[in-house]
């Protein structure tokens, strides 16, 4: 199992939000997804093989940014 | 770089707030004249403008508020209806380009002119956000404070100079100088000067603490009167204030139970609204034949929809929750122990630690050999061990040198063996004796004299025979007895665990207000304790929790005390960093406040979307009315959730 924090750009409504879980939740291997659109950031939980580059392109997807990934 | 990053964040709201005031006062600037002119000539019969000339002038002035000011809205809008990651911008984009559209196609056809609407939407759309931003600021503004607390340099010693650096390059070891008034850098041991210090701002303790050589000290607390040397011990994400960091903010992403309607709601909100928009202009084209009515009716339903109240209902509580908890040393980390806490009917104490301050110290000691021989004995023996009541003996007996012991052998929760010589010492409490068949006859009035006056008493025996026996007192913290009391009066059971005997242990109950004690408990059977209670109620559970982790994890609710510089973050769902009980009162009435808000937000949006939009759908409403509706009640859950930092806990 592996983490990721993400912080990300862009969000200022509950429903970019939810819309960034969803989007994190199809790739492939990610098991949990948290994101607070008032915090801007967000948690990633998924198997080991989840890269972070899938993280940034599942965000992009929604139309935000991630601004930092760790 | 942690700290970098949260100015960032900060930042960036001030940004947003400021970038949503420009558009406003632009969008207004436009919109203010297009109302004189769409509105005076109606009411007041007044033509500002001839008829002809009218559709294309309102078209002009509606462009720039629509596709300049809400051009970011409008582009995150149509992405979203391209990608199919609808967001409440694409309620707005649809609604506002629709309507505007109206306007050009009434230069061709027989059709009502909605483009001056539009632009009156865009422009409280984007009040509506300004008010919103500034609202949120207003309810993040204690946790952008506590992410804002770390010292951003540190003044060190390096040979014989003062430096002053920036705080990443600090390092453990560095000799930190603080002068009066400044914040501490990081975590640390004073090795030299006494000062009083301000901790406030961590634990939530508003008395200074005296410190002096030897005493810890948090980083970002500030140095009140004296110089202070300190020894950095802590760096980074490892100090007491990363940790609090960490706990608020993990608890912002934390899901709570009744969150799960309305956070389901929102992700399938949008496209639901779409698709009753489109239904509904449908619908009374085909009954009325009036597309203009048709229209007006579809673009109410998009803007009126209001995902944000129901998305944010719940966050932004938790949010100006957790900001109040932490200026009181509160630090909720499971979101779920918010729900749970009204349910509780058992309050259970651990004693050593909890209740009392856990640095127990020798007070009486009855020994039938020199008393010098027995602490002696005694002290080598405990030397061994990191029990607290080890330590206190070993403080009290102040050896130079220690007697060599074999065999040495921890009976967890009764005591020590070993061979000192060629003589078998056994210290521990009566339990202990017992299972050794040791006799206490001679000593058993003393013990009982101990023991009956809230003391724990050891046994000390050499070679199956009672020499001595030693009381141990740990005083208790000086407001726990009024937060028991308060807990009384409000109707939990109050129940106090450990591992001591009945008599001492009831004695330390009566003092403090507990009327149920749980005595004799091997620490490993405190949770199977805990589960016998759960059998008749819920069961939340105060530990300091370095040794009550499996009855923390065994009950509905744990609290663990996060006590001095040190912090157990897994350790429970609600942490109290500065180990004082009140905390468990305020953090109980604080999951109360915070629930009962909770549910009023999410009352009042979801009672407005279930009004609201069969309003808009039975044509009742006016898309501008419509659109002030849905502002309102966006600020409106915001505003409720400030309204709880009223409430005194």
């Amino acid at each position: 199992m592996k983490k990721y924090n993400i912080s990300i750009d862009g969000m200022h409504c509950a429903s970019c939000g939810a819309n960034v879980e969803r989007s994190l939740k199809k790739v492939q291997g990610v098991k949990n997804v948290s994101v607070s659109v008032l915090m801007k950031r967000g948690t990633v939980e998924g198997e080991d093989s989840v890269k972070a580059d899938q993280i940034k392109e599942a965000v992009s997807k929604t139309g935000y940014k991630v601004t930092s990934i760790n | 770089m942690e700290e970098h990053k949260h100015n960032d964040l900060s930042d960036s709201e001030n940004s947003e707030i400021k970038g949503w005031y420009r558009k406003l006062v632009s969008a207004w600037i436009f919109t203010i004249p297009l109302v004189i002119i769409m509105f005076f000539g109606r009411i007041f019969n007044i033509e500002l403008l001839p008829e002809r000339l009218m559709t294309p002038i309102i078209l002009i002035i509606a462009f720039p508020v629509i596709f300049i000011f809400g051009w970011s809205t409008i582009k995150s809008g149509i992405r979203g209806l391209i990608s199919f990651y609808f967001s409440m911008d694409s309620l707005i984009a649809l609604g506002t380009i629709i309507a505007y559209l109206t306007g050009i196609a009434s230069l061709f056809f027989k059709i009502q002119d909605y483009s001056g609407i539009s632009a009156m939407i865009m422009a409280i759309f984007i009040t509506g956000k300004y008010i919103e931003a500034r609202a949120r600021g207003k309810a993040t503004s204690e946790i952008m404070k506590l992410l804002q607390l770390g010292a951003k340099k540190a003044r060190v010693l390096r040979g014989k100079k003062e430096i002053e650096i920036p705080i990443r390059d600090l390092k453990i070891g560095d000799l930190m100088i603080i002068k009066p008034g400044e914040k501490i850098p990081t975590d640390g041991v004073v090795v030299k000067g006494e000062s009083a210090v301000d901790e406030s701002m961590v634990t939530g303790e508003s008395m200074p603490v005296d410190k002096k050589k030897g005493s810890p000290v948090i980083g970002a607390t500030i140095n009140q009167d004296g110089i202070l040397y300190v020894k950095a011990t802590k760096i980074g994400s490892d100090t007491f204030l990363a940790h609090i960091i960490q706990l608020v903010e993990s608890a912002q992403s934390e899901k709570i139970p009744i969150q799960k309607l309305a956070d389901k709601i929102t992700g399938i909100f949008v496209p639901i609204i779409l698709i009753l928009a489109l239904l509904a202009g449908v619908n009374w084209f085909f009954f009325t034949h009036d597309i203009s009515l048709s229209i007006g009716v579809a673009v109410a339903v998009l803007v009126i929809a209001c995902p944000c109240s129901l998305g944010l209902a719940v966050p932004i509580v938790i949010m100006v929750s957790s900001g109040m908890g932490a200026k009181h040393g509160i630090l909720i980390r499971k979101g779920e122990a918010i729900q749970t806490i009204k349910e509780i009917k058992y309050v259970v104490f651990d004693k050593t630690g909890t209740i009392t301050k856990g640095k127990p110290e020798v007070s009486d000691i009855y020994s039938l050999v020199p008393e010098k021989d027995l602490l002696k004995i005694a002290a080598s023996l405990e030397k061994l061990s990191e029990h607290p009541i080890a330590l206190a003996i070993v403080k009290k007996a102040q050896l130079k040198e220690y007697k060599r012991v074999t065999g040495f052998k921890i009976s967890r929760g009764r005591g020590l063996e070993g061979i000192i010589g060629k003589k078998k010492i056994v210290i521990g409490n009566a339990t202990l004796m017992k299972e050794r068949r040791i006799p206490l006859v001679k000593i058993a009035n003393k013990i009982r004299e101990f023991e009956s006056n809230g003391k724990t008493t050891l046994v000390i025996s050499e070679n199956g025979k009672a020499i001595g026996t030693i009381a141990v007192a740990d005083s208790i913290k000086e407001d726990s007895i009024n937060a028991i009391g308060k807990l009384n009066a409000q109707d939990y059971n109050t129940v106090m665990i450990t591992g001591d005997n009945e008599l001492t242990a009831k004695e330390i109950a009566k003092q403090v207000g507990i009327s149920e004690v749980i005595a004799n408990v091997l620490p490993e059977d405190k949770a199977k304790k805990v589960e016998e209670l759960q059998k008749t109620g819920m069961v939340a559970f105060v530990g300091d929790g370095i040794n009550d982790a499996p009855a923390l994890k065994q009950s509905n609710v744990s609290i663990a005390m996060g006590t001095g510089t040190d912090i157990a973050i897994e350790a429970g769902d609600i942490v109290l960093a500065n180990g004082s009980l009140t905390g468990v009162v305020q953090a109980i009435n604080l999951s109360k406040v915070t629930f009962r808000k909770i549910k009023q937000n999410l009352f009042w949006a979801f009672g407005y979307n279930i009004v609201a939009i069969p309003l808009a759908v039975a044509g009742v409403l006016h898309p501008v009315i419509a659109e002030l509706a849905m502002a309102f009640s966006s600020i409106s859950v915001v505003t409720n959730a400030n309204l709880l930092r009223r409430k005194k806990i």
